[in-house]
């Protein structure tokens, strides 16, 4: 059995979307929906499963929802954690 | 099941610095003018869209007005029309008793339609044709003569007229806080302007009854007054005794600060502001002690223009488009805001290096439907930017940028606002000194002004500019009638 975590895994999250990353030891804040998708993420949520649950309990549509979701994780991957 | 309101899935490094979000305070709002929404404005004129308060203009003016005349015994304002000649917003000032202040032929004009008479306009300025002194003086106009060729061509029309002309002279004072302002008038300090008033009095029929002298433009240090009041005040004694004709007026022009901020200014507006009773104090105490006991004081001119309009004007502006901008050096950037980031330090450790360059050193950005070419004067100053709506989210550093496809067009570099979408307005202010004057048709329309009035209705004082206001001047040649075969529906000049 594996049992080393991910980057992902290792992410600490507060309710008020604070995050430190201790392999860094750097904090960052997240929006309401950020912490929202990151949190799916953790759970291990698809990008598919991440934009539907977007969509089913935010007000936007479908095209404006894949926009920004890409531009988010691409920035997660930025910080290598996907 | 209802849904959340949708904000955009975004992430920030935290930064230590006082720039850090947590530490930004509750943001601002500005959703309503004078008790009228902004939504509802723009909806009903669209924008972007400057607003004026009636209430605000008239208010400044009454407490400008009240702070000298409880130090002074006769001041009189007049309303500078370079720093905003709408006529709307000129007519508020001549109804609380401001005369016109102008410096060209242009603003002369402009003044009389607005049936302000001659003799209640003050002519400044470098430039006056000698059409337009002749006008000037047929009308009982103020004239400050600003140098040697103008008077000149004022002491012929004297002669032509066979009479003696009042005239005011412009003088220039190093007042020891900005730089000395030479490029008006006479000199002071080096004598020249006590040797022309005795020229103009031994060699024309041109009467000096009043010195002029305005000491630059945002002066926070109150204390210039002091110095150039008493500067003006001891060269009409010297003059006076000298032989030439009593000073009868001193008119301290204008400079007074609003509350604007300067790039590069520590301290908030709310602190760097003199108020106009802090003006007052030092111009009157001044001229009081240089004063001869007993005589009657001369007459105390103001043609301040920022301090009274700027904070009555607003720019009703929209988002369009939202971005991530790369910062270099995200420390050096947020320096503006006090301590500056940790950025560039955080980027030796290791791993984290990669990290800050990837999210510590972006920054979140809105490109507004309004840009540089209509606020002119954020090359100076940096307008507050508030939402015009409860923000969704905590505020961020953001990169303001203009409509304008010219990279230079950028509002504010740094802006503490909510997370924002496109079609979110946003209210810039104070931007009621000279963006007017000074924006220009580039690129785009030149957006609508409204006054929001003293009867709570927003009325409109310049509709938006059309293409038929941009093009109504220009002519085609005949040779370029035709484009492609066809005639366009230019203007063609036959001749």
């Amino acid at each position: 059995m594996n049992t080393q975590s991910t980057r992902l895994d290792d992410l600490m999250l507060n309710d008020r979307g604070f995050v430190f990353d201790p392999n860094t030891g750097e904090s960052y804040q997240l929006s309401a929906t950020g912490l929202q998708c990151l949190r799916a993420l953790q759970r291990g949520a698809t990008t598919a499963a991440v934009l539907a649950e977007l969509l089913e309990t935010r007000e936007v549509d479908a095209l404006t929802a894949r926009a920004d979701l890409d531009a988010f994780l691409w920035e997660l991957n930025q910080l290598g954690w996907l | 099941m209802s849904k959340q309101p949708y904000i955009v899935p975004a992430i920030r490094r935290v930064s230590q610095s006082s720039a850090n979000p947590q530490r930004l305070g509750r943001t601002p709002v500005i959703d309503v003018i004078d008790g009228v929404p902004v939504a509802g404005l723009l909806a009903r004129f669209g924008g972007p869209l400057f607003v004026f308060s009636e209430a605000g203009l008239r208010a400044k003016i009454r407490d400008a007005k009240r702070a000298f005349a409880a130090v002074y015994p006769d001041v009189t304002f007049a309303w500078s029309y370079k720093t905003n000649y709408l006529d709307a917003v000129c007519r508020v000032f001549h109804q609380e008793g401001s005369m016109a202040e102008v410096v060209s032929g242009f603003e002369y004009e402009k003044a009389r339609a607005n049936g302000v008479p001659g003799a209640r306009i003050i002519f400044n300025g470098p430039y006056k044709t000698t059409a337009e002194l002749r006008r000037a003086v047929d009308e009982g106009a103020m004239i400050q003569v600003d140098n040697r060729d103008e008077v000149v061509a004022l002491a012929r029309l004297a002669a032509e007229m066979d009479r003696d002309l009042k005239v005011g002279m412009r003088v220039h004072v190093d007042t020891g806080t900005h730089a000395v302002w030479s490029k008006f008038g006479f000199s002071v300090e080096g004598g020249e302007a006590l040797r022309m008033i005795r020229w103009m009095t031994e060699n024309t029929r041109l009467r000096v009854c009043g010195l002029h002298c305005h000491v630059g433009t945002f002066m926070l240090d109150a204390g210039a007054y002091a110095t150039a009041a008493r500067a003006v005040t001891e060269l009409a004694l010297e003059a006076e005794e000298a032989g030439c004709p009593p000073v009868s007026y001193l008119n301290l022009g204008g400079g007074f600060a609003s509350r604007a901020r300067l790039h590069g200014q520590y301290l908030p507006p709310e602190q760097a502001t003199p108020s106009f009773d802090d003006y007052a104090r030092e111009l009157s105490g001044t001229i009081k002690d240089c004063w001869p006991q007993g005589r009657t004081l001369p007459k105390l001119y103001l043609e301040t223009g920022r301090a009274l309009v700027d904070e009555a004007g607003y720019l009703l502006a929209s988002v369009v488009a939202v971005k991530q901008r790369t910062v270099k050096d995200a420390g050096a950037a947020l320096a503006a805001y006090g301590k500056g980031g940790a950025g560039g330090a955080l980027a030796a450790y290791g791993k984290g290096g990669s990290v800050v360059a990837a999210v510590g050193g972006r920054r979140n950005a809105v490109v507004l439907d309004a840009g540089i070419q209509i606020l002119y004067t954020t090359a100076w100053y940096q307008p507050s930017i508030y939402p015009a709506a409860e923000p969704r989210t905590g505020v961020q550093p953001t990169t303001v940028y203009g409509c304008l496809c010219m990279n230079i067009d950028v509002i504010r570099e740094e802006a503490a606002l909510p997370d924002l979408r496109p079609g979110d307005a946003v209210v810039i202010h104070p931007v009621g000194a000279y963006n007017i004057t000074q924006s220009m048709q580039f690129i785009s329309y030149r957006p609508a002004v409204v006054m929001v009035g003293t009867d709570g209705h927003a009325h409109l004082i310049r509709r938006r500019e059309t293409l038929e206001d941009v093009r109504g001047p220009e002519v085609v040649p005949g040779f370029l009638s035709e484009i492609n075969g066809t005639a366009g529906e230019a203007r063609v000049d036959r001749q």
